[in-house]
């Protein structure tokens, strides 16, 4: 095994270690923030189990939990648990609403994507997410040398296009950046605009360093999913797995109990007796 | 007279710390910047100005 193929098990270790811990946190607060965490990274660990899987083997429900939970749901619902927190009330209930029949209408679409499936391109040789989806190519663009191509009718026009997982205009791919933004909106911009509230406010710096680890770490996965996308995908699996620490560094920190650093003693009169 | 203690239990972000007065206001704008990035590259895909 290269160390590509390991570093997404040790990825979905760390994931379902933190997942354990922050669904434990939600059974004894019953705080609906550790709820959708848990689920959103309960998402990133299955995704993640699915890509270490994925660059061992094919399987197509591997490929279905891969990119349902791995590439489009799990930002969206671990964003949404840093919006419970900063969110009022009413704005909570109307996104959670919009977000759960957002992933049911994602997770219908990607059952309608099964049987279409082009499973012949496959090849463990590269990350699933170098694979998964077919490329139109631009009038007079070169094709990459080990790629596939095929030639079909989109939009109207026929058109050559480097073949890959999921055909081309599949309707589910049009709902991952839907997510993919809202989670990216929620998590990353709700962890930096708590750190700056408690920089501001120059209290709690174990809390500032962990909204800038649990920042750093989304930033660090979703940095590494676009550059391989941009066709340098050597850098994913690191990515993730350095995103499921630093995130899980950030949270630890945070939920935990505050040192007494500063203590102020006042001397307050009992009573005038 | 007896004497009552009220305790300030939040802790407070050291004086003079390099840590908090540059490289964590420094890397805040820099995620700032890169989440606006991966934002507006993800609603240029939706929109199809971006291909892939």
């Amino acid at each position: 095994m290269s160390i590509n193929q390991v570093l997404p098990f040790i990825s979905t270790a760390v994931m379902l270690w933190f997942t354990v811990d922050v669904l434990q946190r939600y059974i004894v607060r019953r705080n609906p923030a550790f709820l959708f965490w848990g689920i959103g990274l309960a998402m990133f660990g299955a995704g993640s189990f699915a890509e270490a899987y994925l660059s061992l083997s094919w399987n197509k429900w591997m490929f279905f939990v891969w990119y349902l939970f791995g590439a489009a749901l799990n930002a969206a619902w671990l964003g949404h648990g840093t919006l419970y927190l900063l969110a009022r009330k009413k704005w909570r209930h109307v996104v959670t609403v919009f977000l759960v029949a957002g992933s049911l209408f994602a997770l219908y679409l990607m059952l309608q994507a099964m049987p279409k499936l082009d499973e012949a391109v496959f090849t463990t040789n590269k990350p699933v997410s170098e694979q998964y989806g077919t490329k139109a190519l631009e009038a007079g663009a070169t094709v990459p040398a080990d790629a596939q191509t095929i030639i079909t009718t989109y939009r109207g026009k026929e058109v050559t296009a480097v073949r890959g997982l999921l055909p081309l205009g599949t309707p589910v791919r049009l709902t991952t950046p839907f997510f993919n933004i809202y989670g990216l909106f929620t998590l990353v911009g709700g962890a930096i605009y708590s750190a700056y509230l408690f920089w501001r406010k120059r209290v709690m710096p174990n809390r500032v360093i962990a909204n800038v680890l649990i920042a750093a770490g989304a930033l660090a996965i979703g940095s590494a999913s676009t550059l391989t996308r941009l066709g340098y995908g050597q850098f994913l699996y690191l990515g993730e797995l350095i995103s499921a620490i630093m995130m899980f560094i950030g949270f630890r920190m945070a939920a935990k109990p505050q040192p007494d650093e500063v203590i102020v003693s006042n001397s307050i009169p009992a009573s005038a007796d | 007279m007896a004497v009552q203690t009220k305790t300030n239990r939040k802790s407070h972000i050291p004086e003079k710390s390099l840590l908090f007065e540059k490289i964590v206001p420094i890397a805040l704008i820099v995620m700032g910047v890169i989440t606006l990035a991966l934002m507006i590259f993800a609603a240029g895909v939706l929109l199809g100005i971006i291909h892939f």
